[in-house]
């Protein structure tokens, strides 16, 4: 891989580190999403600043091209985000119908003893 | 008795009528499964027992409502109903007999079962309900003619189990749960009218959705179903 290729990566994985240590911050992302994408830039730079790494993964992933290796790695960890997101949605999407089942039976139960207690008062 | 009802304003006025004119000693629950019509408010104007979700579930939910309703209240039998109006609620007791009379878990009101066959709907419909039927045959030995009918009555014995599982229509994969869990469900004959207000909940692009869906949920229906009989045998 290039000089060129290599810096360029880096400055995409530091503003990528900024970005989502901000985010961090401010609450706008769950800081366990964020140790996720900080654990996987920070590998990203480390295998692009030693080139034997590179070669490594280059030949481990059948790739002749270290572009091509981690394109492909990259597809691979987005395919594994999107999973993982979507079984959080998952998750939210039930605890939010258990949560509103909740509330209907509540007044669903307020209402039928509040007509139970009418038909007993006439 | 529970009425799952989304966006039903038009027809549920006078379901209500007619089912406290046919069976006034039963107790009524609507489910309001987040109706964004005067459907509220047709609710408040009839005096009826609500349960309303706050955003649509879905139907299978707005069933787990009610089924939920009924176990915490200690109800020995619930009857579901469709508020679309094409259930004939004066056949509600008769269903109500058979279900005690043969000693079921579950009874389904079916509109096919007389004739055994589904001439009188239309070819998409048909084929459906005829895959669905074989599919419950296939995975539990058992011929269900009627798997998508909402008129149901079920038992005390199966409010619990149906509240471990998440079911998106409640039909097909509502019932192969069941078998597999060793309960009787049974069908009993009903008629049943045409929609002439409202919408059906069913879309062009469900008609192609749904089989696919309801054929995961049979299968994640019979995981289900032995993951319930490991844990009640631990």
């Amino acid at each position: 891989m290039t000089l060129q290729g290599i810096v360029v990566l880096n400055l995409i994985a530091v503003a990528l580190l900024l970005w989502v240590a901000n985010l961090v911050r401010r609450g706008a992302l769950y800081a366990g999403y964020g140790v996720i994408f900080i654990l996987v830039t920070l590998s990203v730079m480390i295998v692009l600043s030693i080139p034997q790494l590179l070669s490594l993964l280059v030949r481990l992933v059948g790739a002749v091209f270290p572009v091509s290796a981690l394109t492909l790695l990259a597809l691979c960890f987005i395919v594994f985000m999107l999973v993982y997101i979507l079984t959080q949605v998952t998750v939210l999407s039930n605890r939010l119908a258990t949560l509103a089942q909740g509330l209907a039976i509540q007044q669903a139960k307020e209402q039928a003893e509040r007509k139970a207690s009418e038909a007993a008062f006439e | 008795m529970a009425i799952p009802a989304h966006n039903e304003a038009a027809t549920l006025g006078e379901v209500i009528n007619r089912v406290r004119a046919s069976t006034p000693e039963f107790d009524l629950l609507i489910v309001d499964d987040g109706s964004q019509d005067n459907t509220s408010e047709i609710l408040k104007e009839l005096k009826v027992v609500t349960a309303t979700h706050f955003c649509n579930l879905g139907y299978g939910r707005a069933i787990q409502t009610a089924v939920k309703y009924a176990l915490s209240l200690e109800y020995d039998v619930l009857i579901t109903l469709d508020a679309d109006g094409q259930h004939n609620p004066e056949e509600i007791r008769l269903l109500f007999e058979e279900f005690f009379a043969g000693g079921w878990d579950m009874v389904i009101g079916s509109r096919h079962l007389t004739k055994k066959s589904y001439s009188d709907t239309s070819f998409g419909r048909r084929i459906g309900m005829l895959l669905f039927s074989v599919l419950v045959k296939a995975t539990t030995g058992k011929r269900v003619y009627d798997t998508s009918s909402g008129l149901r009555v079920i038992g005390r014995n199966v409010f619990e189990p149906l509240t471990y599982s998440q079911f998106v229509d409640f039909h097909a994969e509502a019932i192969v749960y069941l078998l597999r869990l060793s309960y009787r469900v049974g069908e009993y004959p009903i008629s049943v009218g045409r929609r002439v207000k409202g919408r059906s909940m069913y879309s062009a692009l469900s008609h192609f959705k749904y089989p696919l869906k309801t054929f995961l949920m049979v299968f994640l229906g019979i995981v289900q179903a032995s993951l319930t009989r490991r844990g009640n045998r631990q």
